[in-house]
């Protein structure tokens, strides 16, 4: 029996070969990234970024920025909530047409049958388009209709934000017991009926705790949206790092640093509450408390639209309507010419590389961060370990890519940097987790054997964990995907640059172009990663 | 002398007493059967020569030495010379089954090697011989996950020969087996021992494999030693009395045919193991 097992590892050619095209595919893509480590350290990008730092020492107190600064940071918080409530909005209705369980003519199939799947696939699409445009590109855009301020970052978080809470929701009603819904339904109730009765119970947790998630995400992103003029601390950001004031920028950064964390840590109590709902309260339902954070939500949403002061009337005049109606007209028929369609691939091609590049070395700062974080080496060693990542995580992608961009000089691998410092923050507390979480018994057994740490590690704990990493790791690519796409707003390479260009030249035709492309990529991402998903299972 | 305990015990960190002054010695290449019911302390005991569990008060002394007062260069070296067989087979699921088994030299094994033999097994041939000898070397290139609970007790138990080992500790390495294989897996143990000079230390559950394939028989109550004898002097009486907690005024003492077989695949529940006959 045992002379039919061959004597060498039948597995050996399929992992080589797997090797050899990870590399064949990996040298080019590091080659259009543009990576140049050595770049870092070179005397004089050293002087340049040393001289900024410096200038960050001391931080920028006065009274006059500190005022500036309470506003931008009200506004950003103000733009988050309303964007958030708008997108709600949106994804109301949307969530309860596009949702399958929802739909009376899916039973049987009944009468109807063929219009219930046209709005189904129909909304779809929308839905696509309206996720698949990053919602820096949606500000950009409204910024150049509605002008600088907060109103084009409220309508771009709204319309991104919609598109993917009516996804999420979506998904959310489908994954758990559809059959509450379709009773209702066979007995003749309606759609909003059989959401309300058959489905909310049983998801109406998961929802509320991902909406406050979301609103977490909206805060990083209003920051992130100022960069392109819609208001908030990003656009303060902008104006410093232009001016290359170091005092104030790091007055901002600090301030990012803060509210980040604070969203982090409400979104993360909030979310706590909700989990705890109804499991230690005797009664299920609306209790005291429940009214009165409903109440706080409410408030801070009214507070929000009032600070903002949009004037949402004028925005739907005839006259602006028209306005919106003839900047949307100029960017058809999108420039499909051969040269530009090259350049356009070029950009994509970038973009994957730029994004590739940045995640594989964010693997690599994750993992080695994540050992100390995980409370491997001592306490002392744990806590300054994870306040590192905490503070690599706050900043967003595009707050690091104008410093990244500052450092090694406009292109990909500025991006490459950028992505890199913001994803090790992300990784190295996921990695960290899941090194706590690990089963332990394989690896204290190869201990109890004799192994070394290091060995008992990579037989023991490695494989049970590799699948887990694995996941983290492509989920985090993804985003690093589109997030790729739109670094280039502040140089560092990409679509995103190429876009930026083209618009400021009122080229509308070969924005349209790029737009289309960055529409695809995020289209193929999402059918890759799912794809990619269910092998993983 | 292969190992020595002089009046050993051992608390755990919530307060419960497991052993309450344990003596016990044994030359090199004795095999010890270790018996008693349910919770009375075999698997501690086990952990405690494993030196995985370091003891509240006693002497120890493994291979000769006191593993508590070594270096840790020192004592892993020890631990490298102990091989232990554990319940629930400790093996990462997405392993493949000939990494598994050659994780049992990694005590011995220089740093280039270990890290040499994840990318490409180092010793197939090696593997492929121990696993032949519990008939499962048709698995040799398996995921861990793609074994019943049966074969991955017998994985487990070929890691511990590929090891090894001067002292073999095993606890109940064969729950998952039926009754015809598990005599078959306890023997292999046996020889490996015996053409070694290898001591082997294996508590079991059913009595009558206990008496029938080993010389030496330790029966533990309530983390005491109840009796510590060869096989042929140990009688029913005795057996009844060391069983009398578990199963009061039954008739069947735990045997291959009635105990009942559990899943051995890892599970994160010591005391998983269920009442051999209650």
């Amino acid at each position: 029996m045992a002379e039919a097992v061959a004597l060498h590892d039948p597995a050996a050619r399929q992992r080589g070969t797997a090797l050899l095209l990870g590399l064949a595919v990996l040298w080019p893509l590091l080659v259009v990234a543009d990576f140049r480590p050595g770049e870092i350290f070179e005397i004089r990008n050293l002087k340049t970024v040393g001289a900024f730092l410096a200038g960050f020492l001391p931080p920028e107190t006065g009274a006059e920025f500190l005022a500036y600064l309470v506003r931008a940071t009200l506004e950003t918080l103000a733009i988050a909530t309303a964007g958030m409530a708008l997108a709600f909005l949106l994804a109301l209705p949307l969530v309860s047409l596009s949702t399958r369980a929802l739909a009376a003519a899916e039973i049987g199939p009944g009468p109807g049958y063929a219009r219930a799947q046209f709005l189904h696939y129909g909304l779809r699409a929308l839905l696509t388009v309206l996720r698949g445009i990053p919602e820096l590109v949606w500000a950009l855009l409204f910024v150049r209709v509605f002008g600088l301020g907060p109103a084009a970052g409220v309508l771009a978080l709204a319309l991104g934000y919609g598109g993917m809470l009516t996804k999420v929701y979506s998904e959310i009603l489908e994954s758990g017991d559809t059959r509450p819904a379709r009773a209702i339904l066979e007995a003749g109730g309606g759609r909003l009926q059989a959401l309300f009765y058959g489905l909310l119970p049983g998801a109406a947790r998961e929802l509320t705790s991902y909406t406050v998630y979301r609103w977490e995400c909206a805060v990083r992103a209003s920051v992130v949206m100022g960069f392109v003029g819609a208001g908030g601390l990003g656009q303060l950001m902008d104006q410093a790092m232009k001016m290359l004031n170091g005092g104030e920028a790091s007055t901002i950064l600090l301030t990012f640093l803060l509210l980040v964390l604070a969203a982090d840590a409400l979104s993360h109590f909030l979310r706590q509450q909700v989990g705890a709902a109804g499991t230690v309260g005797r009664k299920a339902g609306f209790g005291v408390s429940a009214c009165a954070i409903a109440g706080l939500v409410l408030l801070a949403v009214v507070s929000s639209f009032g600070a903002l002061d949009i004037h949402f009337g004028a925005l739907l005049m005839r006259e602006s309507m028209g306005l919106i109606g003839d900047f949307a007209v100029s960017f058809f028929p999108p420039d499909l010419s051969l040269p530009w369609l090259s350049r356009v691939a070029y950009g994509t091609l970038e973009t994957l590389a730029i994004s590739a590049t940045g995640t594989l070395l964010a693997v690599l700062g994750g993992f080695v961060l994540a050992f100390p974080a995980s409370g491997r080496y001592g306490r002392l060693a744990g806590q300054f370990s994870r306040f590192l990542l905490n503070a690599l995580r706050s900043i967003p992608e595009l707050v690091w890519a104008t410093l990244t961009v500052l450092s090694v000089g406009l292109g990909p691998f500025a991006g490459v940097l950028a992505l890199a410092l913001h994803t090790t923050g992300v990784l190295g507390r996921l990695f960290a987790e899941t090194l706590q979480n690990a089963p332990p018994a394989a690896r204290d057994a190869l201990v109890d054997a004799g192994a070394r740490p290091v060995v008992a590690f990579l037989y023991g704990t490695l494989p049970e964990v590799m699948p887990q990493l694995l996941a983290y790791t492509l989920y985090r690519w993804e985003m690093n995907i589109r997030m790729a796409a739109i670094l280039g707003f502040v140089g560092a390479g990409g679509l995103g640059q190429l876009l930026y260009f083209e618009l400021s030249l009122f080229r509308y035709a070969e924005a349209c172009t790029v737009i289309a492309a960055m529409l695809l990529l995020s289209i193929v991402v999402d059918a890759a990663s799912s794809e990619v998903r269910r092998r993983l299972r | 002398m292969s190992f020595r305990l002089d009046q050993v015990s051992l608390t755990h960190a919530n307060g419960f007493v497991a052993l309450r002054g344990i003596s016990l010695a044994a030359s090199p290449g004795e095999r010890i059967a270790v018996i008693g019911p349910s919770g009375a302390g075999k698997t501690t005991l086990l952990r405690l020569l494993g030196a995985a569990l370091r003891p509240s008060a006693g002497k120890l002394s493994m291979l000769g030495v006191d593993p508590w007062a070594l270096s840790e260069r020192e004592l892993r070296k020890l631990r490298a010379r102990i091989g232990v067989v554990h319940q629930a087979p400790p093996l990462p699921q997405r392993q493949r089954v000939v990494t598994a088994v050659l994780a049992g030299r990694l005590g011995q094994w220089p740093l280039w090697k270990s890290l040499a033999s994840l990318v490409y097994p180092l010793d197939i041939a090696g593997a492929r011989e121990v696993l032949a000898r519990l008939e499962v070397g048709d698995r040799l290139f398996d995921r861990c996950d793609r074994l019943s609970g049966g074969q991955l007790q017998r994985v487990s138990l070929a890691r511990t020969l590929y090891q090894r080992p001067d002292l073999i500790l095993a606890d109940e390495p064969v729950s998952a087996l039926d009754p015809t294989l598990a005599r078959q897996a306890v023997r292999t143990l046996l020889a490996d021992a015996g053409a070694r000079g290898a001591t082997l230390v294996a508590s079991l559950h059913a009595i009558d494999l206990a008496l029938s394939e080993f010389p030496r028989i330790v029966g533990i109550r309530d983390g005491c030693i109840a009796f510590d004898l060869p096989a042929a002097e140990v009688s029913e009486p005795l057996l009844r009395e060391l069983y009398a907690a578990e199963c009061p005024g039954s008739a069947a003492l735990p045997t291959l045919a009635n105990t009942p077989h559990f899943d051995a695949r890892p599970v994160d529940v010591p005391g998983a193991s269920p009442g051999a006959c209650c």
